[in-house]
């Protein structure tokens, strides 16, 4: 349960966590679009989520900075059932250790097959809420278990290698 | 990352994107095959393997975990499956935060559950009022269907017996031996 009312999260809910089955939903949705509209498609609907949906919380990490981004990251993972994350503060970055993914965890569980592109939607998610916020993000691992990076531009993080993030396996 | 506490919100924004995307055409394509089809596949294999029984088990679950306040009531009778919804967690989610996307949230559902429902062999009778409340009859498909008086089926749990079911200016959407999200009946 989360430790107290969120204050970072720009949605709240009546229950203190959500409900897993959503991860199928996600998982669902993921495919209908890289099937039917190709990952072009997909990458830019996740781009405009990260800039639409996610406004409000950019506008706070653009606000408010790193305490906010990691006050932000350790609320959400709060609400997500299963998960086991880990939140480090630092001058220039916040990086999100998450042990882990709750959504894959689920997934497994439930016997679903995973789409393999299922944690590269964290970083082009991740991405357009940083760079809307005046930060970068970067993502290493999946597959379960993975390290977000949302550091300051003059932390001077090297360019993302895609080949560091992982394809999922069910 | 897409979380599960805020599902709703980030699914209605989906709605609205794959709508300008692609059309109506496209939605109701993806509530069909990426929510009927995909991801609730084990309601549809329940409901198809154990009919009333497989409903019951689905949405005693389903409504309970996100609905732990109880905000429903499920009615079986031997040729009705009912469910009356007082307080939507979906659409009351959205209702709580401000959002509104898309013209009509509530569509989504039959856009999902109509297709399994079909392929079960039911037929769905069905009215919501857009503010988090929602009745569903389900009857095997060759029956006669057709709304039941208020009360009639449910009794006290009956949603439309609610003082705030339809307050004025609410526009009923109404749906009766349906299983498609574009068969609203004409506005009364």
């Amino acid at each position: 349960m989360p430790p107290s009312v969120p204050r970072e999260l720009p949605y709240t809910d009546t229950k203190p966590v959500g409900a897993a089955d959503f991860y199928y939903g996600i998982n669902a949705t993921f495919r209908f679009m890289l099937q039917r509209l190709g990952p072009a498609a997909w990458q830019r609907y996740l781009g405009e989520l990260g800039r639409g949906y996610f406004a409000p919380v950019n506008r706070r990490w653009r606000e408010a900075g790193l305490g906010a981004v990691a006050r932000y990251w350790r609320e959400f993972f709060a609400a997500e059932p299963g998960s086991d994350v880990e939140v480090v503060e630092e001058a220039d970055r916040v990086e999100v250790r998450i042990h882990t993914c709750p959504a894959i965890k689920h997934l497994r569980a439930g016997g679903r097959e995973i789409v393999r592109e299922y944690c590269q939607h964290c970083f082009y998610l991740g991405t357009a809420r940083a760079e809307a916020a005046g930060l970068t993000m970067r993502l290493h691992g999946g597959n379960g278990s993975c390290r977000h990076i949302f550091a300051r531009p003059e932390a001077g993080l090297p360019p993302q290698d895609m080949q560091q993030i992982k394809e999922a396996t069910s | 990352m897409m979380g599960c506490y805020d599902f709703c919100a980030h699914y209605e924004w989906t709605f609205d994107w794959l709508e300008k995307e692609g059309g109506h055409a496209l939605l109701r394509d993806y509530w069909r095959d990426a929510i009927s089809l995909d991801s609730q596949r084990h309601a549809r294999d329940l409901i198809q393997r154990e009919g009333f029984a497989g409903m019951a088990k689905y949405w005693g679950h389903t409504l309970a975990e996100e609905s732990p306040d109880l905000g429903f009531s499920i009615t079986r009778t031997q040729e009705t499956f009912r469910i009356d919804i007082h307080d939507c967690p979906s659409k009351g989610f959205l209702l709580r935060n401000g959002l509104a996307s898309c013209p009509d949230y509530c569509d989504h559902c039959l856009g999902w559950i109509g297709p399994m429902m079909r392929d079960a062999g039911f037929a769905i009778d069905h009215e919501h009022n857009h503010l988090g409340q929602c009745w569903w009859e389900m009857h095997p498909a060759d029956t006669a269907g057709g709304f039941n008086a208020p009360g009639s089926v449910a009794g006290t749990k009956d949603v439309r017996l609610l003082p705030q079911w339809q307050p004025p200016g609410t526009k009923l959407d109404r749906y009766q031996k349906a299983t498609d999200p574009d068969d609203k009946l004409p506005a009364t």
